[in-house]
């Protein structure tokens, strides 16, 4: 049931219907149904005013999801792209994330640093990223600025101007990003490694900033055909949340996106990962104090039966202090001081990715063999009751965290959209989550923490006289 | 008494609830520095009847978070929980803050976890620049100590001390009270009233701690600190000096100059360092807000052959903005920039609470938030001039980075015109 004082899914019909007379093929707008998102969707103790996300179409394929919010006059615009550094090939990666820099540059109509003003005099916010399986870009705005975003979004995915210095010099700037968030963090360079090692022929193995070689090589020739291939409107999701309607948003984007033509997309190349049959293992020195280590458990995607099961126990292992990890390395043992993992959520099957910080002295075979001990208790069934519980709390405070702001809504919509074409996923997942028993995790925990399928990367501190003195 | 401040809102079933002392790390007792942080991360290791172990698996039982911590001039604690679960929740969070055993096996425990924490920070060559900065800037005043202590301070803090901190800053008029979420005014102050009725009203004989700190003062001339750190492609370098209090006449055109000159994607750093030559990813400009004056500071993370000539910019743009000024546009367009952002300063409950929190817990003037915009729209050209012109640094001033000092000495020497005083810091330094 709609939330109180939304428009009925009938009343949305017309609309589109009166928008779509006398238009063009490419701007006539379908709406395609709601979806509950809310807590009450799966709360007990809701009052039954759940808020919907509207799906609607044009004729060239842009799809929109609409989340309607009047609590304050702001709105959150955010466009997502189902490409990342999944669709790039070897010698080429890189590409979807230094096209994102090049979004904000010069257009046709915009010379360079143009968008940037006028979304900051219009006391705008902006900012894109890029992943594995997405890119997208994301802008906070004043209600009254709706017209002005969507005018620059849809010029940009129409009008790029992509030049010999424009690319040479966001090259620099990416080389640069690279240098601060890989090359010179630990962790940066560490998942770097884990990944490039955990895969052989998919390419969730290349990292998505590119390699250094790779970024260097570019010419604006591999940015003209990037972009002539993925940025096209059947190609892209609009995610609008905040204070206006369909009534509002609607005819903005006909007249902005109507008159564009779909493309044809490539099929995607990619190949699966063969299985893994022998634990990986690589050393790495690093100007550092103590060893750290990262472990990549193969882990299913994001829209498995698995997954929510998987991130039930991976908050089991990993989630705050009365965690297994926390409680058994950092506060009993006091070998670690930091125990993170985190379950992939990507579109493939990805990695399980854990780290544990040890502390100056201490080895990192001493590190493992004590993960491995409580691996192996997780594995013969000692997770208990209580430990579940917990785990779905955290799960499902989480998911109320990530509904406070609307730019949090927006990409919670726009993130299940791109990867699951499911803008309410979270709630499913939740559902999903107090459902599962302990056998539902002994399952997970013997199917994916297997050893022989793992990859480890140690990092050991530089011998003394190597470091800085 | 207590200031309970209160944003009900019914969007969403949790509660936030944010308790405020108003001593910090720069109340830490000479010597004994890191004791405000181990204070405060003390009280959910033991309390009445519960262990530390089982505090923690309530509080993850529960559905809920949190967070005690301390920053120089406040000691906090930040919850959020499930709405049906808050009435058991504030149970235990009342009981941590009227019952903390403070116990000397879990002290030891967290003391040595602290100090490999702080060998751990070094591998972030930003928390590195940040500290050197600092510890240069504001010397022996509280505001150059790291929160966290030393290696060598935390040993000497025992039990009985971290007693006596409590005592002297978790009081009832010291305490500010932060609720947002589906809770009315007076439930909110009731909730409040929990919490705190352990503790007492006042401690008798204390100076009111905002008393405590004394102005810190900017020493002359042009200081250049190196961290050495091995294999870096690149330098975190920070720039800046003594920045701006709330209470300064010129409070708000400085802020409005900053932003002018770092503080948006379009700024003059941005534009001149990132888009015009693509040295650093990054590029802007802050001043910090306490309850005394804080640090200005301008960051970037050029390539380790670009950090002499992305200096001298940077020094050149400041000049430039201490001797030119704005003009009408670039006015017209950092004000409407604030104003019209600051809708997403205060577009969720937590926000809007959190922020009049600040307010009453850095002393900040009466109605600073509410009367913001108000005052940014009344900002003049020649007042964000003055402001600039006085406040900005000119020949004092403080430069940190992080690299090998062979390759960057000389060439930030010179950026910085020469007659320097440089010291060169191990990546160890307390």
């Amino acid at each position: 049931m709609p939330a109180a004082g939304s428009p009925t899914h009938q009343a949305l019909e017309d609309l589109c219907d009166a928008l779509s007379k006398g238009r063009g093929e490419h701007a006539r707008v379908r709406y395609e149904g709601s979806v509950p998102f809310g807590f009450a969707a799966v709360s007990s103790g809701g009052s039954g005013a759940v808020p919907e996300v509207a799906r609607f179409r044009l004729g060239n394929g842009l799809a929109i999801l609409l989340l309607t919010d009047a609590a304050a006059p702001v709105l959150c615009v955010q466009t997502w792209f189902r490409v990342g550094s999944r669709h790039e090939r070897a010698g080429k990666t890189g590409i979807a994330h230094l096209f994102e820099h090049l979004m904000f540059g010069e257009t046709e109509n915009h010379e360079e640093g143009e968008l940037d003003r006028l979304l900051e005099e219009a006391g705008a916010e902006t900012n894109a990223a890029t992943f594995l399986d997405w890119t997208y870009y994301h802008t906070n705005l004043p209600k009254d600025a709706l017209e002005l975003v969507l005018s620059l979004e849809a010029d940009r995915l129409e009008h790029l101007v992509l030049n010999a210095p424009q690319v040479a010099r966001e090259k620099e700037v990416v080389m640069n990003e690279r240098r601060q968030r890989v090359d010179d963090d630990l962790d940066g360079a560490v998942s770097e490694i884990l990944y490039k090692t955990a895969f052989d022929v998919h390419p969730y193995g290349h990292p998505t900033i590119g390699w250094m070689e790779d970024i260097q090589g570019f010419v604006p020739e591999d940015c003209a055909t990037f972009y002539g291939t993925y940025y096209a409107p059947n190609n892209a999701t609009l995610v609008v949340v905040g204070d206006t309607t369909a009534g509002v948003l609607l005819p903005i984007v006909q007249a902005r996106y109507g008159h564009l033509a779909p493309s044809e997309l490539p099929v995607e190349d990619a190949r699966p990962e063969p299985p893994q049959t022998s634990e990986r293992y690589v050393s790495v020195e690093k100007p550092t104090a103590a060893v750290k280590l990262a472990l990549g458990y193969r882990c299913p995607a994001l829209g498995d039966a698995d997954h929510v099961p998987l991130s039930l126990l991976g908050e089991v292992l990993f989630g705050g202090a009365s965690s297994r990890a926390y409680r058994r390395l950092v506060r009993q043992a006091e070998v670690a001081t930091e125990v993170r993992g985190w379950v992939g959520a990507f579109a493939e099957p990805a990695l399980f990715d854990c780290w544990l910080s040890g502390r100056e002295g201490v080895q990192a075979s001493d590190l493992l063999r004590r993960f491995d001990e409580l691996i192996e208790e997780v594995i013969g069934g000692a997770i208990t009751e209580e430990e579940l519980e917990k785990a779905k709390a955290k799960l499902e405070l989480s998911t109320l965290q990530g509904l406070e702001t609307i730019a949090e809504r927006a990409e919670g919509v726009g993130f299940y959209d791109a990867v699951l074409g499911e803008p309410d996923a979270p709630f499913r997942r939740l559902a999903q989550a107090r459902r599962a028993t302990r056998s539902d995790l002994l399952r997970v925990a013997r199917r994916y923490l297997v050893r022989h399928a793992r990859t480890v990367v140690e990092v050991l501190p530089q011998k003394s006289g190597e470091q800085a003195a | 008494m207590t200031t309970v401040l209160v944003e009900t809102s019914d969007a969403l079933p949790l509660v936030s609830v944010a308790i405020a002392f108003r001593g910090g790390a720069a109340c830490d007792p000479p010597g004994q520095e890191g004791a405000a942080r181990l204070c405060a991360r003390m009280l959910r290791r033991g309390a009445g009847a519960w262990s530390a172990d089982q505090i923690e698996d309530r509080l993850d039982l529960l559905g809920g978070e949190l967070s005690a911590s301390a920053s120089l001039s406040a000691s906090t604690l930040h919850f959020e929980v499930i709405l049906r679960s808050l009435e058991p929740f504030a149970d235990l969070v009342a009981t941590l803050l009227a019952e903390p055993r403070f116990e000397p096996s879990e002290l030891g425990r967290l003391c040595r976890k602290t100090q490999a924490e702080i060998v751990e920070s070094r591998d972030s060559d930003r928390s590195l620049a940040s500290r050197a900065f600092r510890m240069e800037l504001f010397g022996d005043h509280p505001y150059g100590r790291r929160i966290a202590g030393s290696i060598a301070s935390l040993p000497s803090i025992r039990a009985t001390d971290l007693r006596r901190f409590f005592q002297e800053h978790y009081r009832r008029d010291e305490a500010v009270v932060a609720v947002s979420g589906p809770l009315s005014v007076s439930a909110a102050e009731a909730l409040a009233e929990r919490l705190l009725s352990g503790l007492p009203a006042s401690a008798e004989g204390r100076a009111p701690t905002a008393d405590l700190v004394p102005e810190p003062t900017m020493k002359p001339g042009k200081r250049l600190v190196i961290v050495e750190k091995a294999e870096r492609s690149q330098t975190q370098l920070v720039v800046g000096s003594l920045g701006t209090s709330a209470h300064d006449p010129d409070h708000v055109p400085l802020l409005v100059g900053n932003t002018a000159l770092g503080g948006t994607f379009t700024s003059r750093l941005m534009n001149e360092v990132r888009v015009q030559r693509g040295w650093s990813y990054g590029a802007s400009s802050s001043l910090s807000l306490d309850r005394r004056r804080e640090a200005f500071s301008m960051w970037t993370a050029p390539a380790e052959a670009d950090a002499g000539p992305c200096l001298e910019l940077e020094l050149r743009l400041l000049s430039e903005l201490r001797r030119d000024g704005v003009d009408d546009d670039e006015l017209a367009f950092v004000k409407g920039y604030l104003v019209r952002s600051h809708a997403f300063d205060i577009d969720t409950p937590k926000k809007r609470v959190l922020q009049r929190l600040e307010e009453k817990v850095f002393d900040l003037p009466e109605g600073y938030f509410a009367r913001y915009l108000e005052r940014v729209g009344a900002v003049t050209r020649d007042e964000t001039n003055a402001a600039v012109a006085k406040r900005l640094p000119d020949g004092d001033l403080v430069v940190a980075v992080v690299g090998s000092h062979e390759t960057l000495e000389a060439p930030l020497v010179a950026a910085m015109g020469g007659d320097v005083t440089v010291k060169r810091l191990p990546i160890d330094f307390e």
